[in-house]
């Protein structure tokens, strides 16, 4: 007798791979944080600085119109690279990028560790740098529409409303800043949730540590600074760290006196640490003793 | 196994109830991993005030008292970040980890009634955060006033600072354990309001300042100073001491009042 | 008999979707198995009837009185869940002398009870270890260690059966019949005829949130037996099959499907109609590749059983 079979068909198609395994991981986390409550609004909401800012790039090539609102102050409108650095590394934006890491990114590693979902997922030929480009896409979706997407289109604007090439032809290295600052914004806040996320295996905890290791790290920095003065204790700072940085790439002093390089380094160094804690904790079997 | 005849304790009465999930969720507390590392957390003004004052002994700098650096630094750290970050955890974990992680169902299957089970267990971590936060200041105040440990007058400023801190875990954990019985994304909201709303308010002048709960806590304590200070623009109009009391334990009770109402009346449920 | 479980009406809506609808059954004591597909509604019966759920209409009662937010009858109740959950940091021994501290049992008496209860259901070596190390196996047993630990009079076991392997599986249903033996009510939920019929002969079907069938088991058997079943037979010489099997009275009608080595047929008369075709096959000399039975399911059954076949 040949063997039994229990009745289920065989896929006969024809098995194609393909180059892309980690795309699926990243849809669905895009589409799973826009299905959460309050989410949609939050997100959207965080797009009012930037709307702001255009604005002010409007106001800018009409000074003349606007002369009433800036009460002698039109310095403050003149559109420089400066104004770029303002917006990509202002406090309240670096806030609502944390803010976004906790709502999007808090369990995005935690939840799969909670429910065991890294067994199911490499039992498919999906190997761990699929899974960890795959999360780490999700999040770089949401940063890089917050930063880079409204760098560009400032760039653009700024164009269109001068309705000429002047201003990229005083700063022809501006696109590659804003597109270089958001890069490191991107690679260094997501790497930093995700490793925070795949610490633990509660969604709460992760987010709160997403949350409480950038503040403690400024208010450490604040405390210490403010007795010993010392500029390079900003190294200890990651929302200094990533305003040094931005400073740097953007052709500006620092707000501190240290080499931005430095601060560069403290940021790719923790993405380095953080890569080390993924390869650590993402693995399809846990062992308990 | 045999079964046997029933001999009960008195049941279903609710001190005991309290007095059960108090023991059990304590004892939780200190076995569990996550509030080990909270304890390490709360050990980071510790940190500091050994580096301020290895500092001032081996350098000489910096050069306020140790008292000032208490007062000013740590004791601020405290009560504007490290209670919030605490209670924010425990006290969103009054009800969130048990629909979180599906054990609501061993609870409320048990001659325990709901309103002494939210009690219970936030008097349980509230405890622990408690502990957790005297022990370090107690230690952090010791090793910036170590030249002065002598004078007794200075144990006053301890113990006040001690109370109001004490108050401020009390009421900030009854707030977020509200929080974590209405919304599921407790600790989101519990961040914006401790980090956003606390933060910004409390420096707005007149009568909108005391929409904050730190407005409070901060009227507790003497003024701070403003020298090497720049940042704080903003003069706090404090409310009289036992007024500010007696709105932290209102707040307290309030809070508390309406997460127990809302949990006893409101189902959970848990997917499978 | 005093009834244990009672409900009137009972109903529980999940905003517009219907979890119960309008049911109204007397449980007495004794084991009794909640039998229907999944999605069914037999965890919402059971959460409703265990307090963790609120009735959107109609009322339950268990020993006479509320359940809702009345936690004295909890000491009278023990509720196995189906999730698979526990407080991740805690071993098996202390989870347990825990839950039995929440039935205000003093320290000693928990120990006691907890060491008994493990060492019954073979935990006790284990009993350190954190849950999180354990198997499906003895997690699975751990919770129906939590259920039983305090002798409640009414056991509420939810999928008890999910992830045990047959020796465990045996070993629980011999459990949860001595228990009834006992004189203790145990309402068992699954969605495997076999287990609940290993266990009791009291049933109570239930399908799409309303329970249209209640009784003896032989009543619910007789009925799926008079189901008629389709049998898929996979083989070489399906036509000379055929031709003998059209001879046979339990065979009601024969399809013959686009595969040529296959085979179905309908029959009201299971057991007769395979007896019959084990000699078929012998005498023909069949080389028989697959023998299935597509619609040999209870969500099948249910669906014969109210009609919609």
């Amino acid at each position: 007798m040949t063997v039994r079979e229990k009745g289920y068909t065989h896929w006969e198609g024809e098995l194609k791979e393909s180059r892309w395994v980690w795309f699926p991981l990243t849809r669905l986390g895009i589409k799973m944080a826009f299905q959460k409550r309050f989410f949609k609004l939050f997100y959207f909401s965080t797009f009012l600085p930037a709307l702001i800012f255009l604005a002010g790039i409007y106001i800018s090539e009409r000074l003349e119109d606007f002369r009433f609102m800036l009460r002698g102050s039109p310095a403050f409108l003149k559109i420089t690279p400066n104004y770029f650095k303002i917006y990509l590394s202002n406090s309240l934006f670096l806030f609502i990028l944390v803010l976004v890491m906790i709502f999007v990114g808090g369990g995005l590693i935690a939840d799969d560790l909670r429910f065991n979902a890294l067994q199911l997922y490499f039992a498919r030929p999906l190997r761990k740098i699929d899974y960890v480009i795959g999360k780490m896409a999700t999040l770089s979706f949401f940063i890089l529409l917050l930063s880079l997407v409204p760098g560009v289109l400032f760039i653009l604007f700024k164009l269109l409303f001068a309705g000429n090439l002047v201003f990229l032809r005083h700063y022809p290295w501006l696109p590659l800043a804003v597109v270089g600052y958001s890069l490191v914004l991107t690679l260094f806040f997501a790497a930093y949730a995700l490793a925070l996320s795949a610490l633990s295996r509660n969604n709460r905890y992760a987010s709160l540590m997403i949350f409480g290791v950038y503040f403690i790290s400024d208010i450490i920095f604040n405390i210490f600074y403010q007795n010993f003065h010392h500029p390079y204790l900003v190294l200890l700072s990651l929302k200094l760290n990533l305003q040094q940085v931005a400073a740097g790439l953007f052709g500006l002093s620092p707000p501190y006196a240290v080499p931005w390089s430095l601060s560069l380094g403290v940021l790719l160094g923790l993405v380095f640490l953080a890569f080390v804690i993924l390869q650590k904790r993402i693995r399809s079997v846990e062992v308990v003793k | 196994m045999a079964i046997r005849s029933l001999s009960r304790q008195p049941s279903g009465v609710f001190w005991a109830s309290w007095r059960d999930v108090f023991k059990f969720y304590f004892f939780l507390g200190t076995h569990s991993r996550r509030p080990k590392l909270f304890f390490l957390l709360s050990l980071v003004p510790l940190a500091m005030a050994i580096i301020f004052k290895g500092s001032q002994i081996i350098y000489g700098y910096p050069r306020f008292s140790g008292l000032f650096i208490y007062s000013n630094m740590i004791m601020m750290f405290f009560l504007q970040f490290l209670i919030l970050l605490l209670t924010l955890f425990f006290g969103t974990s009054v009800c969130r980890e048990e629909v979180e992680g599906k054990t609501l169902p061993y609870i409320v299957t048990r001659p325990l009634h709901k309103i002494a089970f939210l009690l219970g267990k936030y008097t349980a971590y509230t405890l622990l955060v408690s502990i957790m936060i005297i022990f370090s200041l107690t230690l952090s105040f010791i090793i910036m006033n170590l030249d002065r440990l002598g004078d007794l007058s200075l144990y006053k400023v301890l113990l006040r600072d001690g109370g109001v801190l004490l108050l401020g875990i009390w009421c900030y954990a009854a707030l977020f354990t509200f929080l974590g019985v209405i919304f599921k994304k407790a600790i989101f909201f519990g961040l914006l309001f401790s980090f956003g709303w606390e933060n910004i308010i409390q420096y707005f002048p007149g009568k909108t300042q005391k929409l904050a709960v730190v407005h409070y806590l901060k009227s507790l304590l003497p003024p701070l100073s403003q020298e090497g200070f720049p940042f704080l623009l903003f003069r706090l109009e404090p409310t009289p001491r036992g007024e500010a009391i007696l709105i932290l334990l209102g707040l307290t009770f309030f809070f508390l009042g309406l997460s127990c109402a809302l949990f006893a009346g409101k189902e959970f449920i848990i997917e499978a | 008999m005093r009834a244990v479980v009672q409900t009137e009406k009972l109903s529980k809506y999940y905003g517009n979707v219907l979890g119960l609808s309008d049911v109204s059954v007397t449980i007495e004591p004794g084991v009794v198995g909640l039998l229907g597909p999944n999605g069914a509604g037999k965890s919402t019966f059971l959460k409703l009837i265990t307090g963790q759920l609120k009735p959107s209409l109609g009322e339950v009662k268990v020993f006479g009185q509320p359940v809702w937010n009345n936690p004295h009858i909890f000491h009278q109740i023990g509720y196995c869940p189906e999730i698979d959950a526990f407080f991740p940091d805690l071993s098996g021994w202390q989870f347990l002398k825990e839950m039995l501290r929440l039935h205000h049992f003093p320290e000693e008496e928990a120990r006691r009870r907890a060491e008994e209860v493990l060492k019954f259901l073979h935990l006790f070596g284990d009993k350190d270890r954190l849950i999180r190390s354990y198997s499906r196996g003895m997690r699975q047993r751990l919770k129906i260690a939590q259920a039983i630990a305090h002798e409640p009079q009414l056991i509420i076991l939810d999928e008890p059966l999910n992830g045990l392997d047959p020796l465990g599986r045996r070993k629980v249903i011999r459990l949860i019949r001595r228990l009834g033996e006992k004189g203790q009510t145990v309402i068992v939920s699954s969605h495997v005829l076999p287990e609940i019929e290993a266990m009791t002969k009291r049933i109570i079907l239930i399908h799409q949130g309303k329970i249209f069938a209640e009784g003896n088991i032989h009543y619910i058997r007789d009925l799926i037996d008079t189901h008629p079943h389709i049998i898929s037979i996979k083989c070489d010489r399906v036509r000379e099959l055929a031709a003998a099997l059209v001879k046979e009275p339990e065979v009601i009608k024969i399809f013959f499907t686009p595969d040529p080595q296959e085979i179905q047929v309908e029959t009201q008369q299971r057991d007769i109609f395979f007896d019959r075709l084990q000699q078929l096959i012998l005498q023909l000399d069949l080389q028989v590749e697959a023998i299935t039975s597509p619609d040999d399911n209870l969500q099948a059954v249910f669906d014969y059983l109210i009609g919609e076949k």
